[in-house]
């Protein structure tokens, strides 16, 4: 059982029901999709929240292996491990979601306005409603506390006017208990309510507003449908401010020690779509105390936002948001980083608003015997990330800390393995297999194409005349049937375009709509469910492509929308069904690296019950963590390791090969073979999929007289000292350490994430050792997210000094004798300070490996700083694009040890889904050779990546060229090379391409 | 500057180990994340190029000979508006206390000196050395006074020194030694309302000047002799004059040193709205209805942000607007908690820093003329003095008096010679006993 369908519950649900488990998906709201469906985009990439998320609704809205339970929260879980009792109460809904066929005439005739709450109060809903346009499961309900039958007994106009007799207003709470063997929590947070916040204004003036109104301004689907204007008047501002730390880092206002751990990044996120959005320069300026952009990607965003972008960062946390009269705008007076007053004037100020566990929530998990932490959040074990404090009760998402969505995600799959671990034993025994419509004989039918053409809300339809271009299509030969909708990949237009495939006898569609990378799968499907093969889809971009680009220039962007499904109506009506391949899967699992990813990675296959291989260059286990010494929660590494190797060591299905290095990779997933070498001997290891986790290295700095006197060193041989019980640190006088020693920097961008926590951590321990020593921090931003926040608050408590430096005004560092003597600007007093320290520690950036060799026998991509790249950064940011490699750990971008295990069990979480179906399908996109064509010269032999071509041996045709199938990835190289044109690529066959063209 | 700044060598004795030891949880002075937010909100920053800031950032430093007998802890009020938003809630005010200390006493600014010891020279504990005799003679001459010259107020009393009165009043000395005609409506507002009450001879000086000498001992005993008093007449509720200091250092001193006096210790207009809200003081805006003329509040930090809340100045606004008509009040912006101080507190009147605290107190006087009214309201005799000092030294054009004279004129009791304080525009309306001015003893 998950309970909560943000986007981590999701993502466990759908990890667990595709990997063989039966999923029970407990959500209190009427639907799915938590906060992260009242986003407006995601950052770092500005991606569309709902787009990317739309997918994975309707992928579990569809699942035949997950019951969503909307309106229903636990009462209470009874058992143990493996045989839990979970009492479920269900609140009235009013309408039967089993009859309700969202047509929305319930809400259309309800005669009573309420606030809306998805939109954050700031528009009108009706008392009958649904939640949000594309939500799973679309149905409606009536708001008991509005709705005025439920209240006074007079109305019912929703039942009479109801088609379908859906509305059931004598609906009534209903409890029922389930039995599960495993439960993963997923309740998510609640933002932090400025209500009472006098300083702010925040409700005494409609200016001032939280980041999440905000972003249900910025949405398309939100009270403006997107267009950026201040609720007092609707104009649109010009200067919006942006206050950081609202409810969080505060035990004053409120009881937040802990940093909220997105907002800064969130905020700089609002800041560049509100630029865009806005018809005329606005400027956005944010007011913060620590810039926290210490993810991948994170400092990128930062300094394009302030370089690209002009995004002003003010470093001042502002007292008062005074609303002035004469000027109707809101004056923030505050003092700059000098110290003197500046005044200046906002149309707009967003509080960035910190994440907080419900009162309400910290006692249903304490109800639960769920221990929560100082700060409210889930209390975890460093090295059982997603474990809560009962056996068999999983957590993930922001309920076991504030955290982002890759971070939600990877817990999420970690949660899903560890769930699944404990029922390994009963994986496949309850699941169905969702029973797929016969595939329907097109085979001589007159061709009849359907187009459907979307709005994507805005995001097309703000640009691009839709029904225009709809009616276009209309005219086309051939087209049977066009349509539009407001969103083509929700699940009810998805259930409607099923249906008229069916009714309309369509058998080509042509959807125009976002990206066939994100979108197409989730067509093909539909397609498939209405029994029509899932390659006669034609699938058109008039979005990144067309209305994203073209925002400018809607008449032109129109008739580029109107020539692309022209061309897209051409090549549809030449497309033939296709065939795939079924394939089994080798059920192993290969590891690189045997650090502690590597090593968490592979215990999590075993307790899956798979077997797994860790090849390890080194001739150790351990990779970094064995030079650490503790972690921010005061674990002893050492110790924690020790019992990891022996885990390892003792378990049977987990093969390690030291000292060695992968020699040679072949085949695809399901079926890789991978050629290890050690000393010169050679192991070939089968294996269905790839997990690297190949580490990252400390930097050994040149600045700083690093290298050159023995009192300066790095982090880790600090570590290591104190491990050692080193004299010459515990007789210190004074220490001091310096943050971003190559990290943040022209050449090496990006923030090595745990650095700061790191050296709070080393400060606390040596005020431990000796509290009169003196320890001073140099730093740029203390970047101790999340609840890691108490460390930096108890190194100050404890007398630790944070000095602020520039980049442009770095410390200076003098030896003499005595001392080193380090010399760094105040950044309060603006007046030098020189310190005497006996003990320099360097916060050495974590540099990758770039290892090149590794990325290309798995044709995996890397990064400009040499990281590799996952397949999406937020929602897939434990899986390669290419099919069956996995990525965990310091090889993905530096993390502390709890992120890596959590990354390690999330990226085999992902790879049992694939190892547990024991096949896979092919795609049917895959070259072909017409033997009769082919000259047999074998350039398509030698050219492909995938060694899919081979010469016949014997038999008919021997010596001609064939593909097989399986390995072909349909790149095209081979079509391209072939000089007899004996190769024709299926769905992109020639005669389709040229039909295209000539429609063009 | 840049100077470059010499940290101790050693960690021993240095002052922020020793005010953190006196501050309850260490007044959080090493939990500065330096983010400005307490110099984003203080009137004081840039006096003498220091800041609430800086100041924590030179005690954390251990800058100990820089801040000793550094004059910016005079210019600060102490008014906790840093504090209140401080997202470690430092107590700034604390170590500025503390910092006071730093100066040898009698190097301290000279009137808060000689403040403090006036009030040690006799009983009365009067920052002004007002013997017991002088103020039981002015009382009761000024009571009697009145019993001989205003119709209908025959019975009223001053009491001195009345055994078992459920109120003991403190008085400014201001009043009786300066201007004692304005003692005059607050005793009419008490006998209206039919209180209880009586002043002592002894301990009824509301100013301790000692408080913000940072003289610990001397606070100690002036509030703690004013409470004794209060105590021996056998009295409930220790009612504190229209003063924010005042009741500050008796309210504070209680618990400060752990006093327990077991008295309730009240701001006058608490009981204010209480008597208005049922009904004992029957006050009326009509007055008010046609002249339209404006009103503000100043909330005093003492009685506010320090001490009573916010649900102090909600019933200070309920008051004035039942004296002048709910269209007729506008607030100043920010307001009630997170006020301004304005610059009148923490000895800064008798500090001698006048430049300072003119320059501190332009936010004040801004946010005054902001509001256009004609008059700013002040329960408190320092935000009385200095603001009614700003409206001279920046040339504005509004009044300020204490909220009695205000109540009294709702009331139909305000006599001629008790108007010193409203302009032209009020000083003939609702004389008492004039046509049109309400009988306030109507139905008794």
């Amino acid at each position: 059982m998950v309970a909560g369908g943000g986007i981590a519950g999701i993502q466990a649900a759908l990890d667990l029901a595709n990997s063989g488990y039966k999923v029970y998906l407990v959500e209190q709201d009427a639907a799915i999709g938590g906060v992260m469906a009242m986003l407006d985009k995601t950052f770092p990439t500005n991606d569309c929240a709902m787009c990317i998320m739309s997918p994975k609704l309707v992928e579990v809205g569809r699942h035949p292996n997950i019951d969503i339970l909307t309106m229903t929260d636990i009462q209470a879980i009874d058992g143990v491990k493996g045989d839990f009792s979970v009492t479920l109460r269900r609140r009235p809904r009013y309408v039967d979601p089993d009859k309700c066929i969202a047509c929305g005439l319930c809400a259309e005739k309800c005669p009573k306005k309420v606030s809306d709450s998805f939109n954050q109060g700031l528009i009108m809903r009706k008392a009958a409603y649904v939640l949000y346009p594309q939500a799973v499961p679309l149905k409606y309900l009536i708001d008991a506390d509005n709705c005025i039958y439920l209240q006074k007994g007079k109305c019912g106009v929703c039942a009479n006017v109801c088609p379908a007799g859906a509305v059931r207003l004598n609906d009534r709470e209903a409890t029922q208990t389930l039995t599960v063997g495993a439960v993963i929590l997923a309740p998510g947070f609640q933002p932090f309510n400025p209500t009472g916040q006098d300083h702010l204004s925040y409700g005494a003036h409609p200016d001032v507003m939280t980041s999440l109104e905000f972003e249900r301004i910025l949405s398309a689907s939100g009270p403006f449908g997107g267009h950026l204007m201040r609720p007092s008047d609707r104009r649109e501002p010009r200067r919006i401010a942006w206050l950081q730390c609202i409810g969080s880092r505060d035990q004053n206002r409120c009881d937040h020690f802990y940093c909220s751990a997105v907002c800064c990044m969130y905020a700089i996120k609002q800041a560049i779509i509100a630029k865009e959005h806005a018809d005329h320069p606005l400027d956005c300026s944010i007011f913060f105390m620590d810039m926290r952009t210490h993810g991948k990607g994170f400092e990128d965003c930062y300094n394009e936002a302030r370089h690209k972008h002009g995004v002003r960062f003010v470093r001042s946390r502002v007292h008062t948001v005074v609303p002035d009269q004469q000027s109707r705008q809101l004056a923030l007076r505050y003092a700059d980083e000098s110290g003197h007053i500046q005044e200046e004037h906002f149309d707009l100020v967003i509080l960035s608003v910190g994440l907080q566990t419900a009162v309400e929530q910290r006692r249903w998990a304490c109800s639960l015997g769920i221990a929560l932490g100082e700060g409210g959040f889930c209390r975890i074990d460093d090295f059982a990330p997603t474990a809560a404090s009962r056996d068999g009760i999983y957590v993930c998402g922001a309920f076991a800390g504030p955290k982002d969505i890759p971070q939600s995600v990877i817990e999420a799959g970690s949660a899903a393995l560890c769930a699944g671990a404990d029922l390994s034993e009963a994986r496949n025994s309850l699941t169905v297999h969702g029973a797929l419509p016969p595939e329907r004989d097109m085979r001589g039918e007159p061709p009849r194409v359907g187009v459907f053409v979307c709005h994507c809300g805005i995001n097309i339809g703000g640009v691009v005349d839709v029904p225009a271009v709809r009616h276009y299509a209309a005219t086309l030969q051939e087209v049977a049937y066009v349509a539009d909708n407001l969103y083509s990949c929700s699940q009810d237009t998805q259930n409607i375009i099923t249906a008229k495939i069916r009714a309309e006898n369509l058998n080509r569609i042509v959807v125009a709509a976002c990206s066939p990378k994100t979108h197409e799968p989730l067509f093909q499907e539909t397609l498939a469910a209405a029994g029509l093969n899932k390659y006669l889809l034609e699938f058109v971009n008039i979005r990144n492509q067309n209305s994203w680009v073209h925002m400018q220039d809607p008449a032109r962007a129109t008739a580029k929308a109107k020539d692309l499904v022209r061309m897209a109506v051409a090549k549809a009506l030449r497309l033939a069904p296709l065939k795939e391949e079924k394939l089994e899967i080798a059920p192993k699992a290969m590891i690189i690296g045997g650090g502690v990813s590597g090593m968490a990675a592979a215990l999590a296959f075993s307790r899956q019950g798979f077997p797994a291989v860790i090849v390890e260059r080194d001739g150790a286990l351990g990779g970094q963590a064995r030079h650490l010494f503790r972690t921010a929660k005061g674990d002893n590494v050492q110790d924690r390791l020790a019992q990891i190797i022996r885990q390892v060591a003792d378990d049977p299905r987990i093969t390690v090969h030291l000292n060695s290095e992968l020699y040679r990779v072949e085949g695809f997933v399901g079926n890789f073979k991978s050629i290890l070498t050690a000393g010169g001997r050679q192991t070939v290891v089968e294996h269905g999929v790839t997990v690297i986790a190949s580490g990252a290295r400390e930097l050994q700095p040149q600045e700083y007289l690093f290298g050159q006197d023995p009192r300066v060193m790095t982090g880790l041989e600090l570590d290591r000292r104190l491990r050692e019980d080193d004299a010459a640190v515990a007789q210190a006088r004074t220490a001091v350490f310096i943050q971003c020693v190559g990290s943040r920097e022209p050449e090496r961008p990006y923030c090595s994430r745990i650095c700061c926590t790191h050296a709070v951590v080393s400060a606390l321990h040596l005020k431990e050792c000796n509290p009169d020593m003196q320890v001073f921090i140099l730093y740029r931003d203390i970047r101790t997210y999340g609840e890691r926040e108490s460390l930096y608050q108890q190194a100050r408590q404890k007398g630790v000094i944070f000095l602020r430096y520039d980049r442009e005004r770095k410390p200076v560092v003098n030896a003499t004798a005595e001392a080193l003597e380090i010399t760094v600007e105040d950044h309060v007093l603006r007046r030098p300070v020189t310190l005497r320290a006996d003990l320099l520690t360097l916060a050495a950036a974590i540099v990758p490996y770039r290892d090149e060799t590794l990325a290309q026998f798995f044709k995996v991509p890397m990064n400009a700083d040499g990281f590799f790249v996952e397949a999406h950064v937020k929602l897939n940011p434990c899986a390669f694009a290419t099919d069956g490699v996995f990525l965990c750990g310091l090889a993905h971008y530096p993390k502390p040890i709890d992120e890596a295990i959590a990354q390690a069990q999330a990226a085999a979480s992902a790879a049992t889904v694939l190892l547990s179906r024991k096949t896979i399908l092919t795609s049917g996109t895959t070259a072909q050779v017409d033997p009769r064509l082919c000259a047999g010269c074998g350039v398509c032999v030698a050219l492909c990546p995938y060694n899919a071509p081979a010469l016949k041996g014997d038999g008919p045709f021997a010596g001609k060229a064939e593909v097989n199938p399986a390995l072909c990835k349909g790149c095209g190289l081979c079509v391209a090379s072939c000089r007899s044109g004996a190769l024709r690529l299926l769905g992109f066959d020639d005669a389709q391409i040229m039909a295209m063209i000539e429609a063009a | 500057m840049s100077l470059v700044i010499t940290l101790p060598a050693e960690k021993s004795n240095r002052f922020i180990d020793k005010v953190k030891s006196i501050l309850p949880n260490g007044g959080n002075l090493s939990l500065c994340l330096t983010c400005g937010a307490c110099a984003s909100g203080c009137p004081a920053t840039g006096l003498e190029d220091m800041d609430p800031r800086k100041f924590v950032r030179m005690i954390a430093l251990g800058m100990d000979a820089e801040i000793t007998r550094h004059p910016w802890v005079w210019m600060c009020s102490m008014c906790m508006r840093c504090t209140y938003v401080c997202p470690m809630e430092i107590n700034i005010a604390g170590l500025v206390f503390e910092a006071r200390k730093l100066w040898p006493r009698e190097e301290r600014p000279k009137g808060i000196l000689g403040s403090c010891d006036m009030a040690l020279r006799n009983e009365s504990c009067s920052a002004m050395g007002t013997p017991p005799e002088d103020f039981r003679f002015v009382v009761e001459d000024v009571a009697a006074e009145v019993r001989e010259t205003q119709p209908g107020w025959e019975d009223l009393q001053a009491p001195l020194d009345k055994q078992g009165a459920h109120f003991f009043l403190s008085q400014n000395s201001r009043e009786p030694v300066t201007e004692p005609d304005e003692m005059v409506p607050l005793w009419k507002i008490l006998h209206l309302a039919g209180a209880d009450w009586t002043y002592s001879c002894t301990g009824w000086g509301g100013e301790n000047y000692c408080m913000f000498l940072a003289d610990d001992e001397n606070w100690k005993k002036i509030a703690a002799s004013s409470l004794q008093r209060a105590k021996d007449l056998g009295c409930k509720v220790y009612l504190n004059t229209e003063c924010g200091h005042s009741t500050y250092s008796v309210w504070a001193a209680d618990k400060r040193f752990a006093l327990n006096s077991g008295l309730e210790i009240a701001p006058m207009v608490a009981y204010y709205y209480e008597w208005i809200t049922s009904g004992k003081l029957k006050v009326s805006s009509a007055w008010n209805r046609d002249l339209k003329i404006k009103f503000t509040v100043q909330d005093p930090c003492n009685q506010i942000r320090k001490s009573y809340g916010d649900v102090q100045a909600d019933k200070m606004r309920y008051v004035v607007k039942a004296c002048v008509g709910e269209e007729n009040f506008i607030d100043m912006v920010p307001n009630r908690s997170n006020n301004y101080c304005c610059g009148g507190g923490g000895g800064y009147l008798q500090s001698g820093y006048t430049e300072a605290r003119h320059h501190y107190g332009k936010i004040k006087f801004d946010q005054i003329i902001a509001t256009g009214a004609d008059y700013c309201l002040t329960p408190c005799h320092n935000c009385h003095a200095q603001i009614h000092d700003l409206a001279e030294h920046f040339e504005g054009r509004y009044h300020v008096t204490h909220l009695w004279t205000i109540i009294a004129l709702a009331l139909g009791i305000l006599a001629e010679n008790e108007r010193e304080y409203l302009g032209d525009d009020l000083k003939e309306v609702w004389l008492p006993g004039e046509p049109g001015t309400p009988d306030p003893f109507a139905g008794r």
